[in-house]
């Protein structure tokens, strides 16, 4: 049995997912003998643009060319991989991707100024424009999280990551819970995988893994203005890593908490 | 029973020598929390501390462990070296908590990772000082009889130390002098003393009677579903439940190869995916049905056999819960058809 | 409660209850366009001849690097030496099992769970009812009952599917047809093909062309997709057999098949323990059985 055909391609985003797999040290050597890399442009030269088994997507999509590029990734690949939060839910940069308005902020950025690069679009995920078989979330991504997929997708067998949120990881590590403290933490929202690293640190979690299986938006929305925060800093601040995707699930919440306080 | 008196400067001394046993380990402080953690010796631990995070179960069945080597000849055991540990300073609601486990696991099908871990440690039990969480009183489990090694008691002066199981025993035997059987009217008259102190410090409020028929009434109940609006399904509940024994299974693999690991971790009935089948049905797709579940668990039935409800009373999901879901709370709302504030 | 030194002292048996064994897939076959039928037999020789177990009970199956689920044995135990399986490509585990040949080897460990109250059953009369893919363990008892044809009573099988295509077993149920000694009833709700010969129409329309039953000497065993339980049931029901005498046989999630990943769980028994048949006496207590339109509103 050939190698299967791997290619792994970055959009936009800070590229820490590809530089986590060439991070993977000791088993770096063990995944380049595994499967055939004919692209890999953080890693390699000499690229070629065939037929692949996998191509891993790191990035939104933000401009025109890239989905052109993306498109043409798609077409040559059996199986497309999200990898890492931006690719998965938009990251950052699509936070206030469901509330519009694209067109008057990139205004309000660049003005009148002529874009010599491709035109710009309102950044999104990558399913938001081709199939996407499987999502690698995390910020970056986590290398056994990845490496446990790859190997899994080399077998012929179907990757497996927690489908909990990262509050499981967080109390298999005996901290104590951040939202207890009074303090803003995302953890009842976030897909685990990370291993609880920031709140083992006692840093409340951001979200950066994106939204778990089985979110309760408006328990922790609720929760958190009780605690004092703003409605504004509370959407802010669920919103910053998958902006897309947990906007969707607030909408209507507002409308409620409005009502309540009728 | 054989029940010993030993000085309380002593104690010192005497886990000092069972160290020769095995890894001693118990209740110590790491900044805010307390966990169970290896100690080198009394000083290291805090003892007046009401519990810690997760339960000593993490002891018997760790978060996640591999159960199995594979490759295409099949699966092979994965014995790993379990170390002889001393838990000192376990409280009698945790070990009314292994208890449950050890019916559990070691019965029927008796599952050897948890039998190999649970016959290399020792449990040596403390009395502790309940606060407004615990409802140990509630359910009975204020004071253990059985199921422990060695429990001490601390009457201030001394402890009273209960041998429960010859490996306890040979504990006792490893330092006979600092042991002494002389019993008087003084020492009963202060256990009695103690027993009343105790029950007295218990002040949850938590009040079990008749839960199983009111349960079964409020099945219904859209009491319920207000609860469930609230839950955040974060897990953390059954995580640090001394009773909670569900766990999951996944293969993992090695690159290039079939060969790899069959690994457990906990799970939770909090999940979506806890009662998920192939195909895509779930027979408890609301957050509400999950949540029936784990309190019918904990305050209606365990498992059949077992007939009684399985919470021991810790207080942990009352110190866990970010929205105060707990078995105070749910009992009351029950009880009262109403969710407090 | 039982004491610890104790339960540790009286252990008999180190076997690890979650170790599977490897059986060899010596034949597979579609049965329709998304059901293969596997027959399989253990590398070691004495695990095929050892393995009893009673109609009605189930196996882990594990496929390695993917995982393990709960398979339900459609053989016999009355015909020893190949654990035959009835598997629908659901999910992933499946999907990676369909992928395997002739000659490559599966994980096995069990049997589990309660299976058909056979003991009861004898010298009862019997009557099947299965939907769909609930023909799988429902096959071991029909298969069952007609190798020990002497120790039974009256024998009826109801069977409905989609379409004729759609319908397990098609071919050997046909032939059971010729017999005598059982009344096998045979319905699509559309026949597709055009050349159809048995009945069309849903399952429980078969009752109003089955002969009269003895209803308090009936066991009777329901499995098919949820949808199918209440209606047989108040059929069933509206025949006199008693409640304790309505078997059903239920699905779940599953982690372990012995009672100690809590997967299972309903209310506080568990399927693999408890289960997976049950009677209607139990689903009327046992709210989460079944689910909403079986037990709601039933009082008498």
């Amino acid at each position: 049995m050939s190698s299967p055909r791997v290619g792994i391609y970055g959009f936009t985003g800070c590229a820490g997912d590809q530089l986590m797999i060439l991070n993977c040290e000791d088993r770096l050597i063990d995944l380049f003998g595994a499967v055939d890399i004919l692209s890999f442009a953080m890693a390699k030269s000499d690229n070629k643009d065939e037929e692949l088994d996998v191509a891993f997507v790191e990035g939104s999509i933000s401009t025109e060319e890239q989905l052109e590029h993306l498109k043409n990734i798609r077409s040559r690949a059996k199986v497309l991989v999200a990898i890492g939060t931006c690719a998965c839910w938009g990251g950052p940069q699509a936070m206030k991707l469901e509330e519009g308005g694209f067109e008057k902020r990139y205004k309000g950025v660049y003005g009148d100024a002529k874009i010599a690069v491709s035109k710009a679009l309102e950044a999104q995920p990558v399913d938001a424009f081709v199939k996407v078989e499987l999502k690698i979330p995390g910020c970056p991504i986590d290398k056994t999280e990845f490496l446990s997929a790859v190997s899994k997708i080399v077998a012929g067998r179907h990757p497996y990551f927690y489908k909990f949120p990262v509050c499981t990881e967080c109390k298999w590590k005996e901290n104590l819970c951040i939202l207890l403290e009074g303090k803003f933490c995302a953890g009842p929202l976030t897909k685990a995988g990370c291993g609880a690293v920031c709140p083992s640190h006692n840093i409340p979690c951001v979200g950066c893994w994106g939204p778990t299986d089985d979110l309760n938006v408006g328990a922790e929305y609720k929760l958190l203005i009780e605690k004092g925060y703003s409605p504004e800093e509370v959407t802010r601040k669920i919103t910053k890593f998958s902006g897309a995707e947990v906007a969707k699930l607030m909408k209507g919440l507002e409308l409620k908490d409005m009502e309540a306080k009728k | 029973m054989m029940i010993l008196k030993m000085k309380k400067e002593d104690l010192s001394v005497f886990l000092e020598t069972v160290k020769e046993w095995g890894e001693l380990w118990g209740p110590a402080r790491k900044g805010e929390r307390v966990v169970f953690q290896r100690v080198d010796g009394l000083s290291q631990m805090d003892l007046k501390a009401t519990r810690t995070i997760i339960p000593p179960k993490k002891f018997l069945y760790p978060q996640r462990f591999t159960m199995f080597d594979f490759d295409d000849k099949g699966y092979v055991e994965r014995t790993e070296h379990v170390p002889n540990r001393i838990l000192f300073g376990i409280h009698p609601c945790d070990i009314h908590g292994i208890q449950v486990m050890d019916e559990l696991f070691l019965e029927e099908y008796r599952d050897p990772y948890y039998a190999e871990r649970r016959e290399k440690t020792l449990l040596l039990g403390h009395s502790c000082i309940p606060d407004d969480k615990c409802m140990c009183s509630a359910r009975d489990t204020e004071f253990i009889a059985e199921g422990f090694d060695l429990f001490f008691t601390d009457l201030k002066m001394f402890y009273l130390v209960w041998v429960g199981s010859s490996r306890g025993h040979d504990l006792v035997r490893m330092r006979p002098e600092l042991f002494n059987r002389n019993i008087g009217r003084d020492d009963i008259l202060n256990y009695n003393e103690y027993r009343k102190w105790k029950k007295a410090q218990v002040q949850s409020g938590a009040d079990f009677t008749g839960m199983p028929d009111i349960f079964e009434l409020g099945y219904n109940s859209p009491i319920w579903d207000e609860l469930a609006e609230k839950c955040l399904s974060c897990g953390q509940c059954t995580m640090v439940c001394p009773t909670c024994n569900c766990f999951n299974v996944v293969d993992e693999v090695e690159l290039g190869t079939v060969e790899g690991t069959r690994d457990r971790f906990w799970d939770s009935c909090m999940f979506r995916e806890y009662s998920l089948v192939a195909g895509g049905h779930n027979f408890r797709d609301k957050r509400v049905e999950r949540l029936k579940l784990w309190y019918t668990h904990k305050l209606q039935a365990y498992i059949s056999e077992f007939g009684e409800p399985s919470c021991v009373g810790c207080g942990r999901c009352v110190a866990t819960c970010p929205v105060d879901i707990n078995v105070v709370t749910v009992t009351k709302a029950l009880r009262e058809q109403e969710v407090g504030k | 409660m039982k004491r610890l030194h104790v339960i540790l002292d009286d252990r008999e048996v180190d076997e690890n209850p979650y170790q599977p064994d490897l059986w060899r897939i010596v034949r597979r076959y579609p049965l329709t366009s998304d059901v293969n039928f596997y027959q399989a037999r253990a590398v070691d020789v004495d695990k095929t001849l050892t393995m009893d177990y009673l109609p009605g009970q189930f196996v882990m199956g594990s496929v390695l690097g993917e995982g393990e689920a709960p398979f339900s044995i459609s053989s016999t135990p009355s015909r020893p030496g190949l654990l035959e399986l009835c598997v629908r490509k659901m999910g992933t585990l499946t999907e990676t099992l369909f992928s395997l040949k002739e000659n490559q080897t599966i994980g096995i460990r069990g049997p589990y769970g309660n299976g058909f109250p056979i003991d009861k059953m004898e010298g009862k009369d019997v009557l099947i009812i299965a939907g769909g893919l609930g023909a799988a363990p429902l096959r071991s008892l029909l298969l069952y009952v007609l190798d020990n044809r002497d120790k039974f009573g009256k024998l009826v099988y109801l069977h409905g599917a989609r379409t004729p295509g759609d319908m397990l077993f098609r071919e050997e149920f046909m032939q059971l047809k010729e017999r005598e000694d059982l009344e096998c009833l045979l319905t699509v709700d559309k026949d597709d093909t055009g050349s159809w010969t048995e009945r069309t129409g849903v399952v429980t329309s078969l009752f109003d062309e089955m002969g009269p039953i003895d209803a308090a000497n009936t066991y009777a065993a329901v499995c098919g997709p949820p949808v199918i339980y209440k209606f047989v049931i108040q059929h069933l029901v509206k025949l006199n057999i008693p409640k304790h005498q309505i078997l059903m046989t239920l699905e779940r999630r599953m982690k372990c098949g012995i009672g100690k990943c809590g997967h299972c769980a309903i209310e506080y028994l568990y399927t693999c323990m408890d289960g997976p048949v049950f009677t209607y006496w139990d689903v009327l207590h046992m709210k989460e059985l079944i689910g909403k339109g079986v037990s709601d509103n039933v009082i008498a």
